[in-house]
């Protein structure tokens, strides 16, 4: 470190691990953010830039709105997916276009066939019970929710649900398990929030952050 | 079945040091509130809902704790306390030499999701100005919030200064419905471009129209942004609450508190009866604000007296959890 920051200087960044891993971290090489590859690659939870004005922490996506809603993170880069069903009051600037997927109903073949609406209430297997209600409900259609927290497209296969709500990228888990997208919900893609009352107190280090990832997008 | 000993979501109970500190922190704001000359009023914990339910908006409104007593009437909670010192003034206290200074400290009940810095019953620290001159009046307010602050060991602290009049002008002639506004209103809270972009195409907004709402999510600043905002419009509301924000930001440069201000016109979200100014009060090391004010020049209208009115509240728990020097 060249030379030292003022902690109140200091922004923290929570950061989703998994999906949007990767492209985060070249994200932020993009935007000039020097960050120590061998730490950043590690398992390390929480990390600096070369420069120290940044804190990093890897959290699990969905833990991401919550540490970035209560100021213990400034900011954030999490999926939309995971804002919408989180429903955070945080600030959302900026679509840093990563992660792009969307997300879809799906199921088997067979059962993409039949008009869902004619039933008189859709099950649906998900991870996203808050999005899902809201597409069905706001069809007029009832809708009973069968939470899980991963492998949701084993659910059709294994008769749980002959339906479910999922992120779909490339669309191969699906096609593996026989499963094809029925209806496309919403696009997805990696967001930056910020903190209310950060944006607000650290507003030119904010600022400038915005402003760098913003302009590494259009490049 | 619920156990005896269960507690409800989002209630809390003090003892120990915890209530020593928090009577400690209400008579050092309540200090400051007396040295200003506002007296205390303690309003009742419930009244009929519609003295709450006109003027909060309909997200607010949701959280209502509703209530039926035996004669069939609609009862609500309080969840603040500016409709009740406004329902009071314009009933009892109408003749009284203005300006009219109260204050009030108690409970407040939203029923929402207990999360991100709220409970259901919460405490509220704060004062109303009623029937004053404006620019003198909403300047005191602020004063008496910064002056509290000091008070309890918070030097560092940034009032975020919007004008609902701005916003109000700006989309007056855009003819869209109150559900299409709210979502709008919502998209700039949240500072979104994107959500943005998207709704303003859904409504088919001209490209003019969606310029001037993208260039108001970053109207934000010192002084110079009021004339930047200034060059964006030309209807006569926008303007007018232009020309009362600078006049206020010209009133506390005057009382040298204007180091403590951002003007911040993006600043949209707040209860459906502010009129004019409204600012939220920032302490760095907390993640959300500690308190909010603004001013309601209609909500006395309601109760059948016409006053001008401004005021402010701390959030209690939310001063609590900063480290604050009580001397």
């Amino acid at each position: 470190m060249s030379k030292p920051v003022k902690s109140e200087e200091i922004l923290s960044v929570a950061l989703s691990k998994g999906r949007l891993q990767d492209a985060t971290l070249e994200l932020l090489g993009r935007a000039g953010v020097e960050l120590d590859t061998s730490e950043a690659g590690s398992r390390k939870l929480i990390f600096r830039d070369r420069s120290g004005c940044f804190q990093f922490f890897m959290l699990k996506p969905v833990d991401v709105p919550t540490y970035v809603e209560y100021g213990v993170a400034d900011l954030g880069i999490a999926g939309w997916d995971v804002l919408l069903e989180s429903e955070s009051d945080v600030h959302q600037p900026l679509d840093l276009g990563i992660g792009r997927c969307i997300m879809a109903v799906a199921g088997p073949r067979t059962t993409a066939r039949k008009n869902y609406r004619e039933l008189s209430a859709v099950r649906i297997a998900t991870k996203y019970p808050r999005i899902t209600t809201d597409h069905f409900t706001r069809q007029g259609v009832p809708v009973e929710i069968i939470y899980l927290s991963g492998s949701v497209e084993l659910a059709p296969r294994l008769g749980l649900s002959e339906r479910i709500v999922d992120l779909v990228a490339t669309g191969r888990t699906l096609a593996d398990n026989g499963l094809q997208v029925i209806e496309p919900i919403c696009e997805v893609s990696a967001r930056l929030i910020v903190n209310r009352a950060s944006y607000q107190v650290k507003r030119q280090a904010v600022s400038r952050l915005i402003q760098r990832l913003a302009d590494s997008l259009n490049r | 079945m619920k156990t005896l000993t269960q507690v409800p979501l989002g209630t809390q109970v003090l003892f120990g040091p915890a209530v020593k500190r928090r009577r400690r922190v209400e008579r050092l704001v309540f200090s400051i509130f007396s040295r200003w000359k506002y007296e205390e009023i303690i309003p009742p914990i419930f009244d009929y809902y519609d003295v709450f339910s006109k003027g909060m908006g309909a997200e607010l409104e949701e959280t209502l704790y509703r209530f039926v007593d035996r004669e069939g009437n609609l009862l609500a909670l309080r969840p603040e306390f500016t409709s009740l010192v406004a329902k009071t003034v314009a009933t009892r206290l109408q003749d009284r030499p203005k300006p009219l200074r109260l204050c009030y400290c108690g409970d407040v009940l939203r029923y929402e999701a207990p999360r991100g810095g709220r409970q259901r019953e919460s405490f509220q620290l704060g004062i109303e100005n009623i029937g004053g001159e404006r620019v003198a009046c909403d300047a005191e307010v602020i004063q008496v919030a910064m002056e509290a602050l000091q008070r309890v060991g918070i030097d560092r602290f940034q009032f975020n200064l919007g004008e609902m009049g701005f916003f109000a002008g700006l989309v007056e002639r855009f003819g869209l419905s109150a559900q299409d506004l709210s979502r709008i209103r919502k998209l700039i809270d949240r500072k979104d471009p994107v959500g943005l972009q998207a709704e303003m195409e859904r409504l088919q907004l001209s490209p003019r129209r969606r310029e001037v709402l993208h260039a108001l999510l970053h109207l934000t600043g010192n002084g110079e942004t009021i004339d930047a905002a200034r060059r964006l419009v030309s209807n006569e509301k926008s303007l007018s609450a232009l020309d009362n924000l600078a006049g206020l930001y010209a009133e506390l440069q005057r009382r040298k508190l204007a180091q403590h201000v951002t003007i911040d016109l993006s600043e949209v979200r707040g209860l459906d009866y502010y009129t004019g100014i409204i600012f939220k009060i920032y302490v760095p090391g907390l993640g959300f604000e500690v308190g909010s004010g603004g001013r309601y020049d209609n909500l006395l209208k309601n109760f059948g007296c016409d006053l001008p009115s401004v005021g402010f509240t701390f959030f209690l728990e939310r001063l609590m959890a900063l480290p604050l020097k009580l001397r």
